[in-house]
Parts: structure tokens; sequence; C-alpha cells
């Protein structure tokens, strides 16, 4: 069997989260091959998608990434940041503006509050997506479950 | 005739799916392809010699609710499975998902099959640039298990358009 070269996320305990704390941010290029990406990985075949003619004739400027490749960079932005332990509780977005081909989107996040409700350690997050065109195109909010030191 | 959105709210706002079961149980491949689009290495969701290793016993599925929705229906091909749209009538055939909302019960993983119910919440028409009477459409989406467990619970909103060309009358 071939190793995959993947790496374990560091263990986050909800004792060590601070309000103000800032989850390390991530970046995709959006380029025709992540178009096809996007199409095999989110299984959309919506045209709007990746043909520019089909997009043009709705009324949009070009193609714009669907709500699944959106939704799966956020949610790695997250799973990324709380470890094999930790649970998403809760994940809210709004796709307001697009990413495109040509952009760089940046998915990032930041502490909002941190308490025990019904018994499970909770963290809420703003989390968002942002390109160099639009600035901040698909704002959310998180709320995830963490391990508390020593569970 | 003219487009009647009391009517269709009438008909549809609390219209609910009938319970379709997933094609396929959950698999590896296809949270690969995910992971894939978005660079994700984490190897709870890719490595089976690693996931089996963990407090889960086994590699879980992204808690991605478009990837939960997938592997609860019967994907996009052959089509074996009913959108609400165009279940619900609308002058736009042209769509632009606008928002999700879900909350997460359980994780999923390899080899769990999953099922799923869609109720219609809303609808209502409200302009957009492109089409000043595009139709937004609300759905609530329940995704269970094979034990009947609430995985997650989805809302999604859309909306349909007409083309600029179909707005003026070409």
């Amino acid at each position: 069997m071939v190793k995959v070269r993947a790496m374990q996320r560091e263990q986050r305990s909800w004792d060590d989260v601070e309000i103000g704390d800032e989850l390390p941010q991530l970046s995709l290029d959006i380029t025709v091959k992540r178009l096809f990406l996007q199409a095999s990985g989110a299984q959309d075949w919506y045209p709007v998608h990746f043909d520019p003619a089909f997009a043009r004739k709705a009324g949009h400027e070009d193609v714009f990434m669907n709500t699944g490749f959106v939704q799966a960079a956020l949610v790695r932005l997250i799973t990324d940041w709380v470890g094999d332990a930790g649970f998403l509780k809760r994940l809210a977005f709004e796709m307001r503006r697009q990413h495109r081909p040509g952009d760089t989107m940046v998915c990032r996040g930041r502490v909002t509050a941190k308490e025990e409700r019904d018994g499970q350690a909770c963290v809420d997050l703003e989390v968002w997506a942002e390109n160099e065109r639009e600035g901040i195109a698909t704002p959310g909010t998180a709320t995830v479950i963490l391990p508390k030191r020593g569970e | 005739m003219a487009y009647d959105i009391e009517a269709v709210r009438r008909q549809y706002i609390g219209f609910e799916t009938a319970k379709a079961r997933g094609r396929y149980p959950v698999e590896h491949d296809t949270i690969r392809r995910h992971c894939h689009m978005v660079e994700d290495n984490n190897p709870l969701f890719i490595d089976p010699e690693y996931a089996a290793g963990t407090e889960h016993g086994a590699v879980l599925c992204p808690p991605s609710a478009w990837l939960a929705l997938y592997f609860a229906s019967l994907g996009p091909w052959p089509a074996a499975f009913e959108p609400l749209f165009p279940m619900v009538p609308t002058p736009g055939k042209r769509i632009v998902n606008m928002s999700q909302d879900v909350e997460w019960f359980a994780r999923i993983k390899v080899g769990d099959h999953l099922s799923v119910v869609r109720r219609v919440v809303d609808v209502f028409q409200k302009g957009i640039q492109i089409d000043p009477e595009a139709v937004w459409i609300v759905s609530d989406v329940d995704i269970t298990n094979q034990r009947d467990e609430l995985v997650c619970r989805i809302r999604n909103t859309f909306l349909t358009h007409r083309t600029p060309a179909e707005l003026n009358g070409e």
C-alpha cells in the first residue's frame, strides 16, 4: 500500500483557546485546474461553474466557484485547527460575492467566544473567505466542540 | 400566463420529499477527490491506516454538508433524484446558491449509508441585479445514517433567475 503523504493535525485543547485567537489562514489559487478539481471533488456539473459562455449568458461576468468548493475550504480551515478529537457543531455562511478564476481565495477565522454549553466545551468562530477583488466574499460563523485538557 | 408567487407559496411551502437513500455507502475515493479540490491532506479523511488508529476507528467524511448530501442522494448521474428545483416552479431556470446553515449531530464514517428528507420552508420573490423578480427557495434537509440517527440538518437558500436575453424577450 502506498503511504499517503498526509500530515496529522495538532490536537487543540479548549483550555488553551483564547478569544481573539486567529486560525492559520488557508490560501487557494483559483485556476483552470482548480475548476476541474471543483467539478470532480464536488460532483457539481452545473455549467455556470466551469463554462464561461454559459455563465455570461446567465448575466454573470465569468464562472464562479460553487458552494461545495467554498464550503470544503471553510471546513478545512476549521478541521485543520480543531484536530482529530474536535467536532464541528455548526457552520453557517453566505455566498455574497463570487470567487473567480484569477482570484486567490483566502479563508480566515478568529475566536469570538468560548463557553461550556450543556456540558460541552464550545468555541464560537467568525470565519470567512475573501479575495483581493471582492474583499470578504463569503462571511460565516461556526461553533466547534473541543476536548478539555486531560480528556 | 403571469407567474403567481402566492399560488406557488400556498402549494409548496411545507412540502416534504419522500425519504431517499444514497445509491452507495460513504466511500473512500469520493472523499479523496473532495479533499483534493482544497488540498486537504488530513490523514483522518484520506489515510485508512492512520484513521483506524484514532478514537474514530475509521476514515471520517469531512463535515461538509455538500458531501453528506451527495452520499445521501443518488448523485448527479445517472439522474434518479428529483431536486427541489424544478419541483417548485419558477420563471427562471438559472440557479445561484446563496447560503447554508449546517448543524452537525454525529460524525460520518466510511461505510455509513445515508438518507435524506427535504422540506420547502419558504419561497419568495426578491430582485437581484440580473433579474428583478428572482425567486428564492429556502429548504431544510435532514440527513440520517443507517441507524436512523440524525447526522446533520442543513438550511439552504438558493435563488432562480432569468437570463438577460429572457428578460429582453429574446
